[in-house]
């Protein structure tokens, strides 16, 4: 069979092989993408980002006509309507699917649908529908991204026992949910079926939800998940799960304490996610993975085999949306010889919990760590105006600073809408700005915004709306 | 309080520590000696600026330093630690044994100058605030730069961690990327003009790697180390050989009636502990010519197309030691007697043979003097010693049959070469010069040498 020839194949259309594909067909390149799903987007579009994102939308809905009552605003019950709810989401992914469908078309990127396997460093075979193509390639991009992590002994083969996948097709509302993970996704799906009406227990085996954030931010994702989730149980390991008819058997220890058993509708397990680095024929080339299966690539996101470069989630690191797209750049600018080389200070996070948490840079708990002397300067929400205008005081901003030069090193923002807030902080990061650049800039009132400028303005002791140590400026 | 390495002589930016004279821990007085410098011409004791107890010592035996680099911490309050003051003796004596270090100096020296500030004695870069610079980051983050900056550096291959930023909190501005820039290219343009010594560091252009030759091939060979002094020797006469155009002017003095004058004398000189030396009275001689012909006594100054005429006669004088050729200094030549000269100069040649001439007894000559006649030879073409314009070679005097234009009479002929910058002298200049050199030998006034007046003291 010919093969059909091409400057650059990407091997998956999520956020990282799209971004790549659309970039390099930018730079005047002969792009082919390759994506096994029928639909495009990737995890992000498909399992991830987005459907998370519309179904908390919609438990923010719920939750805020609840809550409305006491201003004077009464909503009846809500009826749910699961089978609407998730064709909406459909149509939201469909939509977004199409965008990068046409803009493919538009910058004359050849789609191919079909599952991607190296034969060599020079030759992707697909099977298509059509039956086998292959694409000789001059450089190939590997953007497969990840599967959730699913450990053998909870994979029973029984549809109750979900990983993310599963539970953002909302089936339906389990009475009683468990969540093995208090990562962002575990938190976040509780968030989402807390609203629908199931009643949810978290169990972490760490002694936090959310690792990776500062504990004083934390606190308020926790106080309020400990008020609208029936458990979150920390320092806790599930043992074992068992089809129990219509249930799950979950035996699990809390601490030291002797194992308990409880029964549950449903079981998400969120405790991580995968490479899909397997069965891609990697072994073909000369492209090398850790021992947990990410691809190993330098900054310029190059792996060993030098036609082959490696990006998103399959390389591990941030396993995030924007850091895929960041490295596509970066590994389609190395491919055409321009300088470049993953080189940004920080990737920024968001948590999309109630409330939500976002931080960029440095965290006061990795400075501690890492033996770096910081100083903080704290604005809690309680003292904002716009945040108390909705009724939610509780948030906290938060900057890690450089002594001496004043340089944010990190932000750190838990409140309602703390991921919009979130850029300012690495915009400064990048831009090795200090404290008081934002603390000079005017932030329009009253806008959650302000608490960042009331954060820089309490580093000087000098926040109108708090009180703090005054220090020379 | 920490004690720097002061200037060194003209020329000479850096040395070898020899050995080390102190320990940690030693009480130290103002002027007693750190150390031993073997530098560009001479092993010079270093003494201390301060006195105190000395907490740190920051050099290593065999470690080549430069001005400023940073010898010693002393605690001025201090109190001296007995035990350590005792071995100090042996610490001295064992000292040259331990293994050298090889440092360059310039890592030594930027840690030694915190702030970016230029010190510079004689021209010479200690603390360059671009070259020994580097971003210390106490967060891990990389140099404080906006993303566009930093595009620009990565284009340009260029380490943001080497520039420092003139910004808010130390943020890298395009401005001071083209300030660094700007600073390099100046840097590189300077050293052109005066190829850098080695083991100054950064700033020093690598010069074209020489290649070695096998000579064993050929015949049993014995290689030998250059010593530090025949190392900056190569260097400055290579610079001079580069970089001036030499005219060479030849003639002869009759010295025979200076050499009776000189005979009759010398039993005089001998009683003041002086030795009338034909080097001494060249000297006189050459500073009232200079007097008169300032040109020889000036300097090129390159960086400001200037000349600079020198209302002073500094006369340098090579002397041959057992390492090599050394250029001690008779200041004001012009001003003292033949006795003040012939003093200095004995005084001037003992330390060199000694090793212990100071950086301030070879710096500032305004012209130079190479006496080979003691050896023999006649003629020669010795090389400026820049920023000298000029130098005067002697060869051994040799009797010779002279017409007078009735008889051959037996006179003695001083073989003289004038070596000059044609650069700053013109050829019917170096002529007028030697004629009146020539002149002055023949014709040198016997109240010059006659012993009026002591010597000052
Ligand atoms: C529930 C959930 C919520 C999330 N929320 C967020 C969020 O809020 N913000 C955020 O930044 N990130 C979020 N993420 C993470 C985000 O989805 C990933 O980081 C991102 O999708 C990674 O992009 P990628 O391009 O590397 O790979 P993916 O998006 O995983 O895309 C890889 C694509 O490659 C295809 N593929 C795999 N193997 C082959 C093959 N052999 N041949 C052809 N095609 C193949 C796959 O079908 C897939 O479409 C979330 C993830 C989950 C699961």
């Amino acid at each position: 069979m010919k093969a059909i020839e091409t400057d650059i194949v990407v091997v998956g259309a999520g956020p990282g092989g799209y971004a790549a594909a659309f970039y390099a067909a930018d730079k005047g390149k002969k792009v082919i993408m390759v994506e096994k799903d029928k639909r495009l987007g990737g995890v992000c579009l498909n399992r991830g980002c987005i459907p998370s994102k519309a179904y908390l939308h919609a438990a923010k809905l719920i939750e805020e006509a609840k809550e409305s009552s006491f201003r004077g605003v009464t909503f009846g019950q809500p009826k749910i309507d699961l089978e609407k709810m998730r064709a909406w989401k459909e149509s939201i992914l469909d939509k977004l699917a199409g965008g990068i469908e046409s803009i493919s078309k538009n910058r004359k990127v050849d789609v191919m649908y079909g599952r991607g396997y190296f034969e060599d460093s020079k030759t992707l075979r697909v099977e298509t529908k059509e039956g086998q193509k292959f694409v000789k390639f001059s450089q190939a991009i590997i953007a497969v991204g990840s599967v959730p992590a699913l450990p053998s002994a909870f994979d029973l083969g029984n549809p109750r026992i979900m990983t993310s996948d599963q539970a953002l097709e909302v089936e339906d509302i389990p009475e009683d949910l468990l969540i093995v993970g208090g990562g962002y996704i575990g938190m976040e799906m509780g968030t989402v079926y807390k609203t629908l009406g199931s009643k949810i227990v978290v169990v972490e085996a760490l002694d936090t939800i959310l690792k990776g954030a500062d504990p004083d931010l934390i606190r308020y994702v926790k106080n309020h998940a400990d008020k609208v989730f029936k458990e979150v149980r920390l320092n806790t390991k599930v043992l074992k799960m068992s089809t129990s008819g219509k249930k799950i058997k979950v035996s699990m220890q809390v601490g030291d304490a002797d194992p308990i058993e409880e029964k549950y509708d449903r079981v998400l397990v969120s405790v991580g996610r995968a490479p899909n680095s397997q069965d891609l024929g990697l072994e073909n080339t000369q492209a090398e993975m850790d021992r947990k299966g990410f691809i190993q690539v330098n900054n310029r996101l190059q792996t060993k085999d030098p036609n082959i470069y490696a990006i998103g989630d399959v390389v591990g690191g941030a396993m995030l949306a924007h850091k895929a797209s960041r490295e596509a750049r970066i590994a389609v600018d190395v491919i055409c010889g321009d300088p470049n080389a993953f080189e940004n200070v920080i990737v920024p996070a968001v948590v999309f919990t109630d409330p939500e948490l976002a931080w960029c840079g440095l965290t006061e708990g990795e400075a501690k760590s890492k033996g770096i002397t910081v100083e903080v300067s704290k604005f809690p929400w309680s003292a904002s105006g716009r945040a108390l205008s909705f009724d939610r005081p509780d948030g906290m901003t938060k900057l890690i600073v450089e002594p001496d030069t004043d340089r944010i090193l990190g932000l750190g923002i838990v409140g309602v809408g703390a991921g919009d807030l979130i850029s300012e902080g690495a915009f400064a990061i990048e831009m090795g700005a200090t404290v008081r650049d934002i603390a000079e800039t005017i932030h329009p009132h009253p806008t959650l915004s302000e608490t960042i400028m009331e954060a820089a303005e309490n580093f000087y002791g000098v926040a109108t709306h708090t009180i703090g140590k005054k220090r020379d400026h | 309080m920490d004690v720097l390495l002061p200037p060194l002589s003209e020329g000479a930016d850096s040395g070898t520590v020899v050995s080390i004279m102190v320990s940690e821990g030693d009480r130290i007085e103002k002027d007693q000696t750190i150390l031993e410098l073997e530098n560009e011409k001479a092993i010079a004791p270093i003494p201390s600026t301060a006195a105190g107890v000395i907490t740190k010592i920051h050099v290593s035996e065999g470690q080549t330093i430069s001005e400023g680099s940073k010898l010693i911490s002393v605690d001025e309050g201090g109190e001296a630690g007995d035990s350590k003051k005792e071995t100090k003796k042996e610490t001295a004596k064992e000292a040259p044994k331990a293994p050298p270090k090889q440092a360059p100096s310039s890592q030594q020296a930027p840690a030694a100058a915190p702030a970016p500030s230029k010190t510079a004695y004689e021209g010479q870069t200690i603390y360059d605030p671009y070259l020994d610079y580097r971003y210390d980051s106490k967060s891990g983050f990389p140099p404080p730069a906006s993303p566009t900056i930093r595009k620009v550096a990565k284009l340009i291959g260029l380490d943001l961690a080497r520039v420092p930023g003139s910004g808010n909190g130390g943020r890298i501005t395009l401005e001071d990327i083209r300030n660094y820039f700007q600073h390099i290219l100046e840097l590189a343009e300077s050293s052109r003009r005066q190829p850098a010594q080695e083991g100054s560091g950064e700033s020093a252009p690598a010069r074209k790697p020489a290649e070695s030759i096998d000579f064993s091939q050929w015949g049993e060979v014995k290689p030998e180390k250059m010593s530090s002094t025949r190392k900056t020797i190569a260097r400055r006469l290579q610079d001079s050989w580069n970089t001036v155009p030499h005219v060479y002017q030849f003639d002869e003095a009759d010295i025979s009636a200076l050499m009776e004058m000189r005979s009759n004398y010398k039993a005089a000189y001998t009683k003041k502990e002086a030795s009338l030396t034909l080097t001494a009275l060249a000297i006189k001689a050459a500073a009232n010519v200079l007097t008169q012909y300032p040109v020889f006594n000036s300097s090129l100054d390159e960086a400001k197309d200037e000349i600079v005429y020198k209302k002073y006669v500094h006369i340098g004088v090579a002397v041959d030691t057992e390492n090599g050729l050394v250029v001690p200094v008779i200041r004001d030549a012009d001003k003292k007697s033949v006795l003040d000269i012939a003093l200095d100069l004995q005084a001037l040649a003992e330390k060199a043979r000694a090793r212990k001439l100071t950086g301030d007894d070879m710096k500032g000559s305004s012209f130079t003097i190479s006496n080979l006649g003691g050896i023999g030879g006649t003629h020669f073409t010795p090389i400026v010693n820049p920023p000298n314009t000029a130098i005067l070679g002697m060869g051994r005097g040799v009797v010779k049959p002279h017409w007078t234009g009735k008889k051959f009479e037996p006179r003695t002929f001083l073989p003289l070469c004038v070596s000059y910058d044609h650069r700053v002298i013109d050829g019917a200049d170096g002529a007028r010069f030697i004629k009146a050199m020539v002149e002055a030998f023949e014709q040198f006034p016997e109240s010059e040498i006659k012993l009026t007046q002591a010597r000052k003291k």
